[in-house]
C-alpha cells in the first residue's frame, strides 16, 4: 500500500498565502509507486496535500451551470477556506446542499490550486470527507492548528535568526525530511522572514483569543450552575418550591430576571424538571 | 533443431558449471512445450543460478534480496523447529550468526544441522526480509562447512549488546540488556517435538513502555524487578518480543534497589504518542494516540468469520478452509490523524458498537434492510467523520502499513485553558526572539 499522506493542519490565512505548488515527495515511499502526489507549499513551510479543518460555513452556492457544483465557505479564526464539490465528490456536494448556514463542520480535503493564466492564484479544498461539528470541536482544532504552527515558526525563526547550517540544525533536532524540505522552499521560495512571522504571530493570538472567549465561562452559565446547586441542596425528595429558590439564589445576588432565564435554561436541558406546577426537582 | 540450440546449451553449461547433459535436458523440456528459446535459457538461468558463482560477504555488508552469498561466521544460537513445509513434516534449525561487522538471524532449511558456538563457512546463501527483518537462507543448494575455531573471534568479541530501555527496543535489535518489572503473566503448556512442558508468557516494562516476553524460568512473579542480560528479541506479531531462555542472564532485583521501577510507576495508562513518532517505528506496544477520524474504511460494519481460523471471509468461503459456515461480527476501520500522520485502527465488535452508538443486532436489521454494506460504512460516517478518538493498543506494521489493534477507545477531554496558555508562552518567547 502506498502511505497516506498526513492529513495537515492549517489556518485559512496562511492556507490562502500560499503561491507554490511542488510536485515530488522527499519520502522514498512515493519515488517507489511512480505516482508522486502534488502538495501546495504555505509560506511558513507546511506541505499540504491533504488538510483536515474544523470551522463554520457562512455561504453555500450553486455555482454550476451544467452540472451542481457547490462552493462553500468556510470560516476560521483568521480568514476562510474555499470548498468546491463538483460530480466527483458527490456525497459532499448532497451534504453542501442541503445544509442551513451557519454551521460548524469538519471537513478531510485535498488542497487544490487554480491559476486562471493571469498571474493570479485560487486555492481551495476538494472535500473528501464531511460532516457536522460542533463549537468544541472547532475550539480544539484552533488549538492542535495553532501548536503545530508554532512548531514550525519556532524552526523558522532559528534559521532565520541563528545562520547556522541548515542540514545540521534538521538533524540535530531529529526533524524529518518532509518537514525539513517544506521548510526550506518557505526560506528560498517565499523568502520567509520576521515580517511574517511577526504577522503570523498577530494572527495566532488572535486565534487563541476567539477559542478563549467561548471557554471562558459565560454569566449566564454560571447562573445556570448556581441554581442546579441550590436546587440539589434544598431537595428533600419532593423537589423545591420555586418561590423558596428565588429566595435563595437572591443571597447569591441573582436578580429575579436572571434567575427565570436560568431555570427555565436548566428545565429547557433537562437537568431538572417540574413534578407539579411551582415545584422544581433536580435529575 | 539440435544445431540451433547447440551453442545455447554451451553457453549454458559454461555460465551454470552444470553438465552438458543437464543443461540440453533441461532446455528441451521447455522447448517441447514450444517455449520460446530465449525464455527457456532465462528460466535455466534462475534455476540454476544459486548453484553457481558466489561472493563472500561480511554480514555488516548484507541487504534483502542478495543470491549466491557466502559468509563466515559464529553460531550465537540455534533452535530446532518442526515445521511442515507443503505438508511433509521437517527439522528446520533457526538462530543468530555473528561476524566482526554485525550479527543477522538466519534459518536453514534442509536439514543442515547446526550448534550454538560452531565455527561456519555458509556458501551459497540467498538473504530476504522475514518478519520485517533481514534474515540469511540456508537452502538445498547451500552448503555448511565447520572452520577451525580460531578463525571466528568468540562470541563475546563479536557481541556487542546495548543496554536499552524498552521504547528504544526495535526488532532490528537481535539481543538487549535491561532491567524491568513484570507486569502481567501466565503459564502456558506447550508441547516441543514429544515433550510437554511449560512456559510463561507475560508483559514486561520500564518508565518508558511495554513489552510481551517469553520464559522458561518459573520462579519469577509479577511485580519483580528483573534484570536481564543478552536476552533475545524475537518478532510476535511484528513487534519485538522478549526471550529469557536459558541463553540469557537473568537476575531478579530487590524491588527497594530500585527505587524508580516499581509495579504502580509502570502499569499506569500510557502518554499519548504522536502517530508521527508511531509510524517511526517498526511497531509500538501498548501505545496511546489520540486523532480526528479522517476516514471510514470500506470492510467496516458486518463481517463474517471462518469458524476454523477467524478469518474473514466472503462468501461463506475461506482461504484456507473452503465452504464454511461463517460466524458474524462487527468491525469499524478508520483511519485518525492528528496532523503529524495517518493511523490505520481496527474496532473490534465491543469497541465499535461503543464508539458508533448501534449495536451489531440493530446494524445487522439495517444490512438486511437495505440491501447493502454501502449504506452502513455511510452512517458510521455520518456518525464518526471529524471526530476526535483515542485508541490503545498495539501497532505493528504489516502489509497494508502501520495498524493499531484497538484494546479500548474512548472520546478523549482536553484540558484546552492549560494548552492556551502554553501556547501563549511559547509566542511571547518567539516574539521576545524575533525582536532581539
Amino acid at each position: 500500500m502506498s502511505d497516506r499522506e498526513v492529513a495537515q493542519r492549517v489556518f485559512a490565512k496562511e492556507f490562502n498565502d500560499s503561491t507554490l505548488s511542488i510536485e515530488s515527495g522527499s519520502s522514498d515511499s512515493n519515488k517507489n509507486i511512480g505516482r508522486s502526489p502534488n502538495f501546495l507549499v504555505t509560506p511558513l513551510g507546511m506541505k499540504v496535500n491533504r488538510l483536515f479543518a474544523v470551522g463554520v460555513i457562512t455561504e453555500v452556492d450553486n455555482i454550476g451551470t451544467d452540472n451542481d457544483i457547490w462552493r462553500a465557505r468556510m470560516v476560521d479564526p483568521s480568514g476562510a477556506f474555499t470548498i468546491y464539490a463538483g460530480q466527483y465528490q458527490q456525497e459532499a456536494a448532497v451534504f453542501l446542499s442541503g445544509i442551513d448556514p451557519p454551521v460548524f463542520i469538519s471537513v478531510v480535503g485535498k488542497a487544490r490550486m487554480y491559476e486562471p493564466g493571469d498571474g493570479s492564484k485560487f486555492i481551495s479544498i476538494r472535500p473528501e470527507a464531511i460532516n457536522r461539528a460542533t463549537d468544541h470541536m472547532r475550539d480544539r482544532w484552533v488549538i492542535d492548528t495553532a501548536e503545530l504552527t508554532t512548531e514550525r515558526m519556532d524552526i523558522i525563526s532559528d534559521l532565520i535568526l541563528l545562520d547556522t547550517d541548515w542540514t545540521g540544525y534538521f538533524d540535530e533536532n531529529g526533524i524529518s525530511s518532509d518537514i525539513a524540505e517544506g521548510i526550506r522552499i518557505a526560506l528560498e521560495k517565499y523568502n520567509t522572514g520576521q515580517d511574517y512571522l511577526r504577522e503570523m504571530i498577530i494572527m495566532l493570538l488572535e486565534c487563541l483569543k476567539s477559542v478563549e472567549s467561548t471557554e471562558a465561562e459565560s454569566t449566564k452559565d454560571t447562573n445556570e450552575k448556581i441554581i442546579l446547586r441550590i436546587l440539589n441542596e434544598m431537595d428533600q425528595g419532593r423537589g423545591v418550591i420555586y418561590e423558596k429558590l428565588i429566595d435563595a439564589a437572591k443571597q447569591h445576588g441573582l436578580s429575579e430576571e436572571e434567575i427565570d432565564e436560568a431555570t427555565s435554561s436548566v428545565l429547557s436541558k433537562g437537568k431538572c424538571y417540574e413534578p407539579r406546577i411551582g415545584i422544581l426537582k433536580p435529575v | 533443431m539440435n544445431e540451433k540450440i547447440a551453442p545455447h546449451i554451451e553457453e549454458l553449461t559454461r555460465a551454470l558449471g552444470i553438465s552438458r547433459n543437464q543443461a540440453q535436458e533441461e532446455l528441451e523440456i521447455l522447448l517441447n512445450y514450444r517455449v520460446p528459446l530465449d525464455e527457456a535459457k532465462r528460466t535455466v538461468i534462475r534455476k540454476f543460478r544459486y548453484s553457481s558463482g558466489s561472493t563472500l560477504k561480511k554480514i555488516g555488508e548484507l541487504s534483502p534480496g542478495l543470491s549466491g552469498i557466502d559468509i563466515k561466521g559464529r553460531i550465537i544460537n540455534v533452535k530446532e523447529k518442526n515445521v511442515n513445509v507443503k505438508g511433509k513434516r521437517s527439522v528446520i534449525y533457526s538462530g543468530v550468526i555473528a561476524d566482526r561487522t554485525g550479527a543477522c538471524p538466519f534459518t536453514s532449511w534442509d536439514d543442515h544441522p547446526l550448534s550454538k558456538g560452531d565455527a561456519v563457512y555458509l556458501k551459497n546463501t540467498i538473504t530476504r526480509i522475514w518478519n520485517n527483518r533481514l534474515e540469511i537462507n540456508i537452502a538445498k543448494f547451500s552448503s555448511i562447512n565447520l572452520l577451525s575455531d580460531n578463525l571466528i573471534p568468540p562470541v563475546e568479541d563479536l557481541l556487542e549488546v546495548l543496554e536499552k530501555k524498552i521504547r528504544d527496543i526495535d526488532i532490528s535489535d537481535l539481543f538487549v540488556t535491561s532491567t524491568v518489572v513484570i507486569l502481567k503473566m501466565y503459564h502456558r503448556n506447550i508441547k516441543e517435538g514429544d515433550r510437554e512442558m511449560t512456559i510463561i508468557e507475560g508483559v514486561i516494562g520500564d518508565e518508558t513502555g511495554k513489552l510481551p516476553f517469553i520464559s522458561r524460568m518459573m520462579d519469577i512473579d509479577i511485580g519483580d524487578v528483573i534484570r536481564f542480560e543478552n536476552a533475545s528479541v524475537e518478532v510476535f506479531k511484528g513487534l519485538p518480543s522478549i526471550n529469557l531462555d536459558e541463553n540469557a542472564e537473568i537476575e531478579i532485583l530487590h524491588s527497594k534497589l530500585d527505587g524508580i521501577l516499581t509495579f504502580e510507576s509502570v502499569s499506569r495508562v500510557p502518554e499519548p504518542t504522536r502517530i508521527a513518532d508511531i509510524l517511526n517505528k517498526n511497531g509500538v506496544f501498548d501505545a496511546v494516540a489520540i486523532g480526528n477520524i479522517i476516514s471510514v474504511r470500506p470492510g467496516s460494519g458486518i463481517i463474517n468469520r471462518c469458524p476454523e481460523c477467524n478469518r474473514v471471509i466472503l462468501k461463506n468461503t475461506c482461504r484456507s478452509h473452503g465452504v464454511v459456515d461463517g460466524i458474524k461480527d462487527m468491525r469499524i476501520k478508520i483511519i485518525i490523524d492528528d496532523g503529524t500522520g495517518p493511523l490505520l485502527v481496527m474496532l473490534d465488535r465491543d469497541i465499535s458498537e461503543t464508539v458508533y452508538g448501534r449495536s451489531m443486532h440493530v446494524v445487522g436489521e439495517m444490512v438486511k434492510r437495505t440491501m447493502s454494506h454501502d449504506q452502513v460504512v455511510e452512517d458510521i460516517q455520518n456518525a464518526l467523520i471529524g471526530k476526535y478518538l483515542a485508541v490503545r493498543g498495539n501497532a505493528s506494521r504489516t502489509d497494508f502499513g502501520m495498524i493499531l489493534v484497538a484494546d479500548s477507545a474512548w472520546f478523549p477531554e482536553d484540558d484546552l485553558s492549560g494548552r492556551i496558555d502554553v501556547i501563549y508562552e511559547k509566542l511571547s518567547l518567539l516574539e521576545a526572539k524575533l525582536n532581539v
